[in-house]
């Protein structure tokens, strides 16, 4: 099994306020690593570091053995890791299916250069045709011809699923993919992830507090705490670890 | 020697004007973050005010009926800016960052009609009262007693501007609202009463400053425009909404602008916008960083 | 799904329809009216280019008075002192010089692309620009370059001569129809369709894998290079290149002409361009009045109907809809 993504003595603080404390993680390819923590442990700062949207104080990140420390989060988006938010992010004034042509488009740019990108003035039909096969994968049937910031919760997130399934990524890494969602469909959140998964052969990197969610769909679990890594392993292990129990029977 | 003591003292009196057109302005947009360009129309209709009063006297003044004419656009602009207050400024609370500035410029349009309708197009000017139209000699350098008297009137409205925002309570309460408005609502502090408290206080300094500045302009319809850029550079490379930010920017934009000046004279007015953009390239932020209303 | 055959038919119906007005002109008004109607269409796409830059990218410049007092300057420059160059090189020019300019001032300005910063830049910019015109003596100083030739087209063929006032005034038509097509063209291609998303979202946008801070210059650059080359098809028609062209007041027509008609319509500036050049003459005989007319009808747009003329109508006829339908759809109301 070979490592896609590494960090290594990773640092970040905020002014005086130290979050990240020479942190090492790794994410094998094909895994679905998640990682979880109380509040307040640095779970969404390690994401911002690894996804590029802050840069880490002090440390090393590789992709597929490449340094993308220095690199912004456009660039390592172009290298293949996609990203989901916390509160999703899509393009609220357009229709979910022009975002979908939007995310296809910017891939092509980034494959295929600037061939595609002027003298057009309509979509061109592969394109389209590949938009309606991710509607028709991620159930977006009903939310097409809608403009995107009147969709539900649920679908604004399946939206942007979708969008970044668009780049072909290698790695995602989904921010609290569930956040928000009632049971039912944290259960049929679960379950799409799952299958894209393994549809699209991702390794993917999760945030989560639903510890449902969190067995459902992990290979392997990181427990973060006041910014260290306190645990890292398979699930089973990782809730038999002694520290582990002290942290969460104690917050809880 | 001579030669950089005059540019100096030039650059002090480029900031000290400035920065007494750049205080109102910072003031409103560190409390209501509305960057207003009809700033310079008032402080234009200010100047013209002020000219109008002298010149109902004779066109030539005791040093405190000059004061007094000063004093006296800055009540009237600062009536003026009541009103827009309750026309203008409170409709853009929910209006978009650039809808605003652009309802703001078309009162910096208003304005500039105004006074061309009032006062017509012709360039007009005003000696300094006598008791300033002296000059004072030091060494060999001239400095003309009324720059003096500028660069004295900014450096007392900074000193003043520090103090009321630090000391006095109501500056309390004005820095409490800029730092968090939604907080202050919810203490029970009557937001709505500062925010007009600042904007009369706002317009009726840029009133003042242009009746302080009137002589020894040249008064057109375009000096609205003329101050309102310089005190814009000031304002956003002081960091908005920090009146010693502005001061530090005036200062440091003065000396730019007056040493440009002396080795490139045919080419007044650019050094300071160049600075501008040379500083602001190599730090977005400005000096001060993000804005602070202190 | 958004039919874009159709939104390109109606949209060529819309535009046959205004050139054919402008091509009627002069064959019914005098030619005072023929030459302001000459303007009027310089101004229309001059306001387009602004709003690709305001609704397309979600920029508000203030400074678009650089680009056309830019072009303006490049082409009567070209024709006075260089005048073995052909007419349409000298346009080509025009437009590269605004291009240039956008793409210097840009790069700073769009460092801090938050709303304000880049307004009061893009001023200052646009001053800076307007000082050095005037104070540069090979460009005529306060004066300004007089005596710009109407040119003589050779394609070869046969020539065009462009030398009186009705014949280079169906030039502008052509040209501006031309300038209006390829803006409607980009703001509807991939990359239109990119900037639009970098403006609602410009962090999503990032991570999709694109450099914002490329797209958003790219479109200040097609922006100013459209704009100067509206100032470069002017002056051969004015014959005049004055720094009154590149004065910061020339920079608030094209936001008035966009609030006016409307700024989330692609024709909304059109209409305001054309509306404010009825009010322009009829308010030419007192200094100061158009002024006063013009900011106070911005404000009253700003503050009361933001979405323009256009906007207005749109809303209107979404409410009669509304209530023939007595659907419960919500109305997201009239966004500009």
């Amino acid at each position: 099994m070979t490592s896609i993504l590494e960090a290594r003595g990773i640092q970040k603080s905020y002014g005086a306020v130290r979050v990240l404390e020479n942190v090492d993680f790794d994410l094998q390819d094909g895994e679905a690593h998640v990682v979880i923590g109380p509040n307040g442990a640095g779970k969404t700062t390690l994401f911002r570091c690894l996804s590029g949207e802050t840069r880490v104080n002090g440390g090393q990140i590789k992709f597929a053995g490449r340094d993308i420390t220095a690199l912004t989060g456009a660039q390592r988006v172009k290298l293949g890791i996609g990203r989901t938010f916390q509160v999703a992010r899509i393009f609220p004034d357009m229709s979910a299916f022009e975002n979908l042509i939007i995310a296809i488009e910017t891939r092509e740019r980034n494959d295929k250069g600037l061939r595609f990108t002027f003298g057009y003035i309509a979509p061109r039909q592969q394109v389209v045709d590949e938009a309606e096969r991710l509607v028709v994968e991620l159930g977006l049937e009903g939310a097409v011809d809608d403009v995107a910031g009147t969709l539900s919760h649920g679908d604004k997130k399946r939206l942007e699923l979708a969008m970044s399934l668009a780049l072909s990524p290698r790695l995602l890494m989904l921010d609290e993919p569930t956040a928000g969602m009632s049971p039912s469909d944290r259960a049929e959140a679960v379950r799409l992830i799952a299958r894209v998964r393994k549809g699209y052969g991702l390794s993917l990197l999760l945030t989560e507090h639903d510890m449902e969610v969190v067995f459902g769909l992990a290979t392997r679990l990181t427990v973060l705490h006041h910014g260290e890594i306190i645990a890292s392993g398979e699930p089973a292990e990782v809730r038999s670890d002694s520290r582990v129990r002290e942290v969460y029977l104690g917050q809880h | 020697m001579y030669d950089i003591g005059m540019t100096v003292f030039n650059g002090l009196a480029w900031a000290m004007a400035t920065f007494l057109v750049a205080a109102g302005l910072t003031l409103i947009f560190g409390i209501l973050h509305i960057l207003n360009f009809a700033h310079g129309g008032f402080f234009m209709i200010g100047a013209y005010v002020s000219y109008s009063i002298m010149m109902a006297f004779g066109g030539s003044l005791p040093l405190w009926l000059y004061l007094v004419g000063a004093m006296a656009s800055g009540i009237v602009v600062g009536l003026l800016g009541w009103a827009v207050d309750k026309l203008v400024f409170r409709r853009l609370r929910d209006v978009e960052d650039a809808y605003s500035l652009i309802a703001t410029y078309a009162l910096l349009l208003v304005c500039g009609g105004a006074v061309q309708l009032i006062w017509g197009l012709n360039y007009m000017g005003v000696m300094p009262p006598p008791a300033l139209n002296t000059v004072v000699f030091v060494g060999d350098m001239f400095m003309p007693t009324f720059t003096i008297f500028i660069i004295l009137s900014g450096i007392v409205a900074y000193i003043g501007l520090e103090f009321f925002i630090s000391k006095t309570s109501t500056g309390r309460l004005i820095r409490v609202v800029a730092a968090d408005p939604w907080m202050a609502q919810l203490l029970g502090l009557n937001v709505k009463k500062i925010y007009l408290i600042t904007v009369i206080f706002s317009f009726a300094m840029a009133g003042t400053a242009g009746g302080l500045l009137m002589p020894n302009q040249s008064l057109s319809p375009e000096l609205g425009g003329i101050f309102l850029l310089q005190a814009f550079g000031v304002v956003i490379l002081g960091g908005m909404g920090s009146i010693r930010g502005a001061f530090y920017a005036a200062l440091l934009l003065g000396l730019i602008e007056s040493f440009g000046t002396y080795f490139f004279p045919q080419y007044p007015g650019i050094f300071f916008l160049l600075a501008l953009a040379v500083i602001l390239l190599l730090k977005p932020e400005g000096i001060m960083g993000k804005g602070q209303t202190a | 799904m958004i039919d874009y055959r159709a939104r390109f038919r109606s949209n060529l119906l819309i535009a046959s329809c205004g050139l054919a007005v402008f091509a009627v002109v002069p064959l019914v008004a005098n030619s005072g009216l023929m030459f302001l109607a000459g303007l009027v269409a310089i101004n229309v796409v001059f306001g387009l280019s602004w709003n690709l830059l305001f609704s397309g990218a979600g920029l508000l410049s203030f400074g678009h008075a650089m680009f056309f007092g830019g072009g303006a300057y490049a082409m009567a420059v070209v024709s006075l002192r260089l005048p073995e160059l052909p007419f349409l090189v000298g346009l080509a020019l025009g437009a590269g010089c605004g291009a240039l300019i956008a793409l210097i001032f840009g790069f700073i300005a769009l460092r801090r692309a938050s709303g304000v910063y880049f307004a009061v830049l893009t001023l200052a910019f646009s001053e800076l620009v307007h000082i050095l015109i005037t104070k540069t003596t090979f460009l005529g100083r306060n004066d300004g370059l007089v005596g710009v030739p109407r040119p003589e087209i050779d394609l070869g063929l046969f020539r065009l001569d462009l030398t009186s006032a009705t014949a280079y005034y169906y030039f502008i038509i052509v040209a501006m129809a031309a300038a209006a097509f390829a803006l409607w063209c980009f703001q509807n291609s991939p990359a239109g369709r990119l900037i639009k998303a970098i403006k609602q979202d410009s962090v999503r946008t990032a991570f999709l894998g694109t450099s914002v801070f490329a797209w958003q210059l790219t479109a200040f650059v097609l922006s100013g290079a459209i704009a100067a080359f509206c100032g470069a098809v002017m002056v051969p028609f004015t014959q005049i290149a004055s720094p009154e062209i590149a004065y910061w007041t020339v920079s608030t027509q094209p936001i008035l002409f966009t609030l006016l008609g409307g700024a989330g319509n692609f024709w909304g500036p059109a209409v305001g361009a054309i509306l404010f050049g009825a009010i322009d003459y009829g308010t030419r005989a007192m200094h100061g009045l158009s002024e006063i007319t013009v900011g106070t009808l911005l404000l009253v747009v700003v503050l009361v109907i933001p979405g323009g003329l256009l906007g207005f109508v749109r809303h209107r006829r979404k409410k009669t809809r509304g209530k023939a339908k007595a659907s419960t759809a919500g109305d997201t109301g009239a966004r500009s």
